[in-house]
């Protein structure tokens, strides 16, 4: 099963408790709009390429469409739809007025230049400007694409419509980019770790923590975990991984990563793969690194006791069914690594506005919006005794279909 | 009992208080009993008088009809709240999973309240109207079919009820 069929997956299991119906779950499974667009663009050594690009609408009914964009050789349609209704469910949950969509571009960008990637992401603009837009689908950033790739689709896209920052989320702060949104998706997983111990009744000092993907996400939550007083048993990246029971060096691994680029080579522990860290003895287990990685036999070998799904997808269906025979509380991707596109939320309102909003207020109503999130999908989940998976999609499915049914079709 | 913040949140957060102040939430904690259920108890039995309402606190309780499982349910779940309007026989039975904490309203001092036209006590009877017509009107489309009229269909709106019963 891959991670588009896992969210289907969820998203069924919870349509099937509430009862809803099969025309109604297609209704509110099947996406609005599919695009698929040829980019053709001239590399720098005069050789002409054409690029496969996609961008699926899954659902607007609660507001404009959100969702990243990414980069990457084997992007394909089946998956960007997955995303794009992850992102459906994902808004709901943290009740930011969005739908969900998502897109990406089959190429490798290490092996372009940075004049390449610009020609490309203009050109992904100059195909599908009049399907986005600060009312209509505000792109982010997502795999491989970053704040300048945001730079240029608000460039590009203003080209056609006018001045128009709130047309993307996730651009540099020198351009209409929102403070503390780079740290957003860690600080949102750092909260609903705090609730989640307190609700089991342990302090975050002294919790072992191992975290899988040390980038945009796990990166921050690391930091911000060991901050709070979280001991960091392991981390691991695409170069490696890195573990010490003691609890890891935080701030001299930051530097270790800042010299060399990786995590690989770190003296403050002994190394530990890919794999092996996701079975690392520790209390929460972050996995945020990329999807499908815990199947049924690597999730029957994890020790920790908590997952928070900082990537999209990372457990798969069979995975979550042990987990929940193990007695393993996992918290779901679409609450535990919702803090990016919150934030990315404020920046296309402060956009709207022509404002800026200090880094305090961005971090307090973050940590507001994850907190009341939390609470709810808990709430659920011990009313109706579901996981809090099938809990948060029983939310979603509800204010999706609230909006859905008030509007009409 | 005496009035506490988490227990006046998690009755404020049901539908049948939907719309009372938290001083009116607090006039019904008032009245209001803690209880406990040992793990198998049976809290009430089907076809026995209803004689008060129960709200789920802790733990899991099971409902069932003639030997028949028909829910799990757990915490903030109401049980038997059709019996606060009076004169109900219980239409199932509410047994406990698990040692369970209970909060109890007695018919007896809900109906003194509202006959002391208590406001509190007469929005709750509101709210419980409005869940009463609601299930009615799915009795009604059930009757219409079990007649053999076949009835227009509405899944639209069916979806619109189906979610108001899940009360997000």
């Amino acid at each position: 099963m891959n991670t588009a069929e896992a969210t289907q997956h969820y998203f069924t299991k919870a349509a099937r408790i509430m009862n809803v119906g099969e025309r109604i779950e297609n209704l509110l499974s099947a996406p609005l709009r599919e695009v698929k667009v040829q980019l053709a663009i001239e590399l720098d050594n005069g050789e002409v390429r054409t690029f496969t690009g996609f961008r699926v609408q899954h659902d607007n009914s609660r507001g404009p469409m959100k969702g990243g964009l990414r980069y990457h050789p084997e992007v394909n349609g089946e998956e960007v739809l997955g995303l794009a209704s992850l992102m459906t469910w994902k808004t709901a949950v943290v009740n930011v007025p969005f739908g969900g969509a998502k897109g990406g571009v089959q190429v490798d960008p290490t092996q372009m230049s940075l004049k390449e990637l610009e020609r490309l992401t203009r050109k992904f603009v100059d195909q599908l400007h009049d399907v986005i837009g600060p009312t209509r689908d505000i792109p982010a950033p997502d795999v491989n694409t970053n704040p300048q790739v945001m730079a240029w689709i608000m460039d590009q896209y203003s080209k056609y419509h006018g001045h128009s920052p709130a047309v993307v989320t996730g651009k540099p702060l020198e351009l209409y980019g929102s403070r503390g949104r780079e740290a957003a998706t860690g600080r949102g997983l750092l909260t609903v770790c705090r609730e989640v111990l307190r609700d089991v009744g342990r302090p975050m000092k002294g919790t072992r923590f191992a975290v899988q993907g040390f980038g945009n996400v796990g990166s921050h939550a690391a930091r911000l975990l060991f901050a709070d007083g979280g001991v960091i048993v392991a981390v691991s990246d695409v170069s490696g991984g890195v573990q010490n029971p003691q609890g890891l060096d935080l701030p001299a691994l930051f530097e270790h990563v800042r010299k060399t680029g990786g995590v690989k080579g770190f003296g403050g522990g002994t190394p530990c793969g890919q794999e092996e860290l996701l079975t690392v003895d520790c209390d929460v287990l972050v996995p945020a690194a990329l999807g499908g990685v815990i199947d049924a036999k690597v999730a029957q070998s994890v020790r920790a006791k908590i997952v928070v799904e900082g990537a999209n997808s990372p457990c798969l269906p069979q995975a979550d069914e042990v987990f929940e025979k193990k007695g393993v509380l996992v918290v779901p991707d679409i609450l535990a690594n919702a803090g990016g596109v919150t934030v990315s939320y404020f920046e296309w309102v402060q956009n709207l506005q022509h404002v800026s909003w200090d880094e305090e207020r961005v971090n307090a109503e973050l940590e507001k919006v994850m907190k009341e999130s939390y609470e709810r999908i808990g709430s659920i989940s011990r009313s109706r005794q579901l996981p809090l998976r099938t809990a948060a999609y029983v939310l979603a499915i509800g204010r999706v279909g609230k909006a859905t049914v008030l509007r009409g079709i | 009992m005496a009035t506490s913040a988490p227990m006046l949140k998690k009755l404020s957060a049901l539908p049948m208080c939907q719309g009372l102040s938290a001083a009116q939430t607090a006039e019904l904690v008032e009245i209001a009993e803690e209880t406990t259920a040992k793990k198998g108890a049976t809290l009430f039995a089907e076809e026995s008088a209803g004689d008060a309402l129960y709200v789920v606190l802790e733990g899991q309780v099971e409902v069932s009809k003639r030997g028949a499982s028909l829910a799990k349910l757990g915490e903030g779940s109401v049980l038997g709240e059709m019996s606060l309007l009076g004169g109900e026989m219980r239409s199932a039975t509410v047994t406990a999973l698990s040692e369970c904490k209970l909060l109890r309203i007695s018919t007896e001092r809900f109906q003194k309240r509202l006959a002391a036209d208590n406001l509190a006590a007469l929005k709750v009877t509101h709210n419980l109207a409005q869940v009463m017509s609601r299930r009615l009107a799915v009795i009604n489309d059930k009757l219409v079919e079990s007649l053999g009229k076949t009835k227009k269909k509405e899944e639209l709106a069916d979806f619109g009820r189906i979610l108001n019963n899940w009360s997000f």
